[in-house]
């Protein structure tokens, strides 16, 4: 029994965490830019590339791990709020705003994929770890970067809740996705909070890119590894609920990491879009609700 | 409309094509390839030694007088796009021959094309078995080396070199992937080797800690991989990471690490052992020209794929030497049992099946390069004929 | 509906129609196989193109997974070919049956959420399925099924040839044209207006004393027939099934199809997915990059014209009648 703990279950445990911290701070993108803008970012993964292969590059080029960490969230800022003012605010007042920002950011995915392979190439990079090594605990083996990882991203993600419920411009942000007229008519200009937001929480996901691309490297595919498992965290979670997305993240992936001990590990997806689904079906407004709701 | 204009553009090119069929006309040849997607890189390769083969056939007087032509298309490694191609090369372009297929689904459903369009077509990419085994075509041929023949070269060289080896197999959760582990597991535990656990890892998978735990468990002194391209990268790199590397050999088919992939696996791939039909470190006079003139012109070492490919081109010129003419009867007639030269020393054409038998080696990864450290004759390695079509 | 889009409607119809006449011709005559095979192909995406529309342009509802009953129903005729029997009728019957069963059971799934929850479903549903296509090695696995015999098909009066590609273009013209004829028929009905009704304001709807769920139900069942019998197209045409087309690619592209070609126009899916095709193939022998290209064309279609090439037919068609008016 000790053993099964030991050997099986634990290690199971902390992959999963890691995996969840990845996973949640995609997750949380997508569900800030769902509770506020109200907009589907079919495009989401793409960022998370583009963190990737920005990381990739600069680290190339001779820039020190951490201040590559530093830089690809501020190159993305830039690129986000380009994206979300020249397209997205485009197609924002018509009445088929959910359909056309969902084909709209697909689209975009689209495109940003082929770019990837034009610029970097079809094959696989992988940045080295700037922590190598592994540590040895009550039988666990726990590889330092990986601890770094879960370390990084727990700030990050207070960091990121810090943001948003404890300052100002979280209020604003808060304020805008609860009532946009009467943000508006309080002298917030309602669009450079939506676009700034929209820059933010793709910047997150690129940050969350270059995090993982030293364990699971750059390649233009890349988009879609997680996009399926980050929509079901959000949507789980609640769209537009950061608490959400947390918990349901680190929940979800525990699910995944645990269940592919019983279930062949080719069905940890079905699985876990099957609790979407359920989800969908029975709790639609997930398990936190909205934004609006905290 | 868009119909007329094709109507219009399909006569042009139908007459053109008519007249290009005249006896002086170049021979043109098909090359299709995956040249987007996750297999660009072996499409690139393909692209580079075909030409550069068909610059040299061509120097030396063409086929029979007449010069080759390429035609390249990309296939996508999607059997539905490969298919769509194949015909346009066939009918539009009366290509006589197409090769360079990748993807295995698209090997198969080109054949089927080649066989209602009356001509040929190959493969120097596809490992499938069942492509010259239970799915066999007259009209297909493999010039390069199919699974069973790889499992054959990296057994024979383990039993060797690890006489008491504790395997855990691994592979990726599809049917390529299954038929590969269970392939090498035969293989090696009927020359002595013990198998201590298997794992099959969902294709695309990011985390492979998830089996560290069993593998741990299994206490192996060798790890097989039959994963490719991102899948293999990762799962090398994280075993290393979590340490699991030390005092292992690892061992894998010849697509766990290729040209395309070893710059990321990077220190991980030292050592890894695989079973494949070449090496740019082969040491005979065709393979030294060859990697010479190919760093010549591309500036970048050829791999298995380009030194099969470059062959491919030379062992239509000598079928078609032989039978006199590109009509696909007689050459296929000249095909059976043909032997013909290549960086990997003579292959010869097995008339039963249509698959080339050629010398497979044991090749392992040393500072980045792939050397060989172990040989099997071609008649050892190509293993039983299952094509029962003809 | 505005005349202006009627008239656009009119016109592309009667062009398609003309062209594939003198495609058939054109087959007839020169023995042309690559064309007519790729209009043909054109032709059986463009139901699964339909489909979509029925659902997003119609319904208002975005399906990013139809590709699960397109690759269904192409699985389902291939095995039927090989397996059970060559008859091109009694296959396309089966197809129609569980296909209609199938989306019926679905339809519980999937219709429980609108919107981008009903987009998310679909999709994660295409995608369970393309997996478990890819891992069942009764299916062929991850190389497919080759080996789908070809067919000489009945009719009363004459025979068509499977492998002969004019007469099996005009089959699947035929089979298409006619999925499309009922569609168009069904926007006449009550149903239709009740469809129309339900993409314009759903909630409205209800006030007024409509249930949504049955006719939602229904287009959702039509749409899973039309793609499924368009799929089961397909492995007649090339011979072979593979697992590429349950993949999301194939959802997505039918979705770029319907909206570059005009979404609700129920022919615009159909005129796109013939441009895109014959657009496809030969930038395909330029340049690998195609993807960028057809991204880009929809994104500013998205954007500037979201009506499609058929919106913006009925725009000009509009502004050339006010002319005349005056």
């Amino acid at each position: 029994m000790i053993e099964y703990l030991q050997f099986i279950l634990a290690p199971q445990v902390v992959n999963g965490l890691s995996l969840g911290m990845a996973v949640v701070l995609m997750a949380l993108g997508l569900t800030i830019i769902f509770g506020l803008l109200d907009v589907i970012n079919m495009s989401h993964g793409e960022f998370y590339a583009a963190g990737a292969f920005a990381s990739v590059s600069l680290l190339a080029i001779g820039v020190p791990f951490w201040l590559m960490l530093l830089l690809v969230p501020l190159i993305l800022l830039p690129i986000g709020f380009l994206m979300e003012v020249a397209l997205i605010q485009r197609v924002y007042h018509h009445k088929d705003r959910h359909i056309l920002t969902l084909l709209l950011t697909f689209g975009v995915a689209t495109v940003l994929e082929d770019v990837y392979k034009l610029i970097w190439g079809p094959n696989p990079i992988r940045p080295e770890a700037p922590i190598g090594g592994a540590i040895e605990f009550l039988g666990l083996i726990l590889p330092n970067y990986r601890l770094f990882l879960m370390a990084f991203g727990g700030l990050l993600i207070v960091g990121v809740m810090w943001l948003i419920y404890k300052t100002s411009f979280g209020a604003i942000v808060r304020a805008a996705a609860f009532d946009r007229d009467m943000s508006a008519s309080l002298g917030i200009s309602v669009k450079r909070v939506y676009a700034l937001t929209f820059s933010f929480g793709v910047a997150i996901a690129g940050l969350s890119g270059a995090l993982l691309a030293p364990i699971y490297s750059a390649f233009p595919t890349m988009g879609k590894d997680f996009i399926l498992l980050a929509f079901t965290v959000v949507i789980v979670g609640g769209l537009g609920s950061i608490k959400g997305a947390v918990i349901a993240g680190l929940l979800l992936t525990q699910v995944q990491a645990i269940s592919s001990l019983y279930i062949p590990p080719v069905w940890t997806e079905p699985l876990v879009f099957t609790v979407m689904v359920l989800v969908l079906m029975f709790k639609p407004a997930g398990l936190f609700g909205g934004l609006k709701n905290g | 409309m868009k119909f007329a204009k094709s109507v219009l553009v399909a006569s042009i090119l139908g007459a053109v094509g008519l007249s290009a069929q005249a006896q002086q006309g170049p021979i043109k040849i098909g090359i299709l390839s995956a040249f987007s997607g996750t297999y660009a890189g072996i499409g690139q390769q393909n692209r580079w030694a075909h030409e550069m083969a068909a610059r040299e056939i061509n120097a030396a007087g063409g086929i029979l007088g007449r010069k080759i032509e390429l035609v390249f298309e990309d296939e996508e490694a999607n059997p539905a796009v490969a298919t769509q191609k194949a015909e346009k090369l066939y009918q539009v372009d009366k290509v006589e021959f197409i090769t360079g297929i990748v993807s295995s689904g698209s090997s198969l459903a080109v054949s089927q094309v080649a066989e209602r369009n009356k001509k040929f077509a190959s493969t120097s990419v596809s490992y499938a078995d069942s492509i010259t085994g239970d799915r066999c075509s007259p009209n297909f041929f493999r010039a390069s080396a199919r699974a069973y023949m790889q499992s054959a070269a990296l057994a024979s060289w383990l039993s060797k070199a690890r006489p008491n080896a504790s395997v855990f197999f691994s592979g990726p959760d599809y049917e390529m992937g299954r038929s590969s582990v269970a392939a090498i597991k035969a293989a090696t535990t009927a020359l002595g080797a013990k198998a201590v656990g298997e794992a099959f890892t969902p294709t695309g998978a990011q985390d492979y800690s998830t089996y560290f735990g069993q593998i741990r468990a299994a206490k192996p002194n060798v790890i097989y991989m039959a994963q490719s391209g991102n899948d293999a990268v990762r799962m090398l790199t994280q075993l290393n990471e979590f340490g699991l590397s030390k005092g292992v050999t690892f061992i894998g088919s010849a697509g766990a690490i290729t040209g395309q992939n070893i710059g990321a696996a990077g220190k991980s791939a030292e050592g890894f052992v695989t079973g494949v039909g070449y090496s740019p470190e082969l040491d005979n006079p065709e393979n030294k020209k060859f990697v010479a003139a190919f760093r010549a012109a591309y500036k970048a070492d050829p791999d298995v794929f380009g030194a099969d490919a470059y062959g491919v081109l030379y062992l239509y010129k000598a079928a078609v030497e032989k039978a006199g003419s590109v009509d696909t009867d007689r050459v296929r007639t000249a095909l059976k049992d043909l032997k013909w030269s290549t960086p990997q020393g003579v292959k010869t054409m097995r008339g039963g099946d249509h698959q080339a038998m050629q010398e497979m080696y044991a090749v392992q990864i040393q500072n980045g390069q792939f050397k060989v450290i172990g040989r099997v004759a071609p008649e050892d390695a190509v293993g039983p004929d299952m094509c029962t079509r003809f | 509906m505005v005349s202006a889009e009627k008239r656009a409607i009119r016109i592309v119809e009667i062009s398609l129609l003309v062209a594939s006449i003198l495609l058939f011709i054109f087959a007839e005559i020169t023995g042309d196989t690559f064309y007519s095979r790729l209009a043909t192909e054109a032709l059986i995406f463009g139901g699964l193109a339909l489909s979509v529309d029925l659902l997003l342009g119609l319904v208002g509802l975005l399906s990013l997974g139809q590709a699960f009953y397109f690759g269904f129903g192409a699985y389902l005729s291939a095995v039927m070919l090989k397996q059970v029997a060559p008859s091109f009728w009694l296959t396309m019957l089966v197809v129609l049956v569980t296909s209609a069963l199938l989306g019926w059971v679905t339809s519980y799934i999937a219709l429980r959420s609108r919107g981008v929850y009903f987009a998310l479903i679909t999709f994660g549903l295409a995608q369970v399925a393309a997996k478990v296509v890819y891992n069942t090695r009764a299916l062929g696995a991850s190389d497919g099924m080759i080996g789908v015999p070809i067919l000489q098909i009945d009719f009363l009066f004459f025979r068509l040839d499977s492998s002969d590609p004019g007469q099996f273009f005009l089959l699947v013209f035929a089979v298409i044209a006619l999925m499309y004829g009922v569609l168009r028929y069904i926007t006449h009905t009550p149903m239709g207006a009740i469809w129309h009704g339900i993409r314009s304001n759903e909630n409205r709807l209800a006030y007024v004393g409509f249930k949504s769920k049955g006719p939602k139900q229904v287009a959702f069942v039509i749409a899973a027939v039309i793609a499924a019998v368009s799929g089961a197209l397909y492995p007649m045409l090339r011979g072979f099934v593979s697992p590429e087309l349950l993949f999301f690619s194939v959802s997505g592209n039918a979705v770029v199809t319907a909206v570059l070609g005009g979404v609700g126009s129920l022919v615009g899916p159909l005129l796109g997915s013939v441009l895109l095709t014959f657009f496809k193939s030969v930038i395909g022998t330029w340049t690998v990059h195609h993807h960028i290209i057809i991204g880009t064309a929809f994104v500013i279609v998205v954007i500037f014209a979201p009506r499609g090439i058929l919106g913006a037919l009925s725009k000009r068609l509009a502004s050339g009648s006010d002319r005349k008016g005056e």
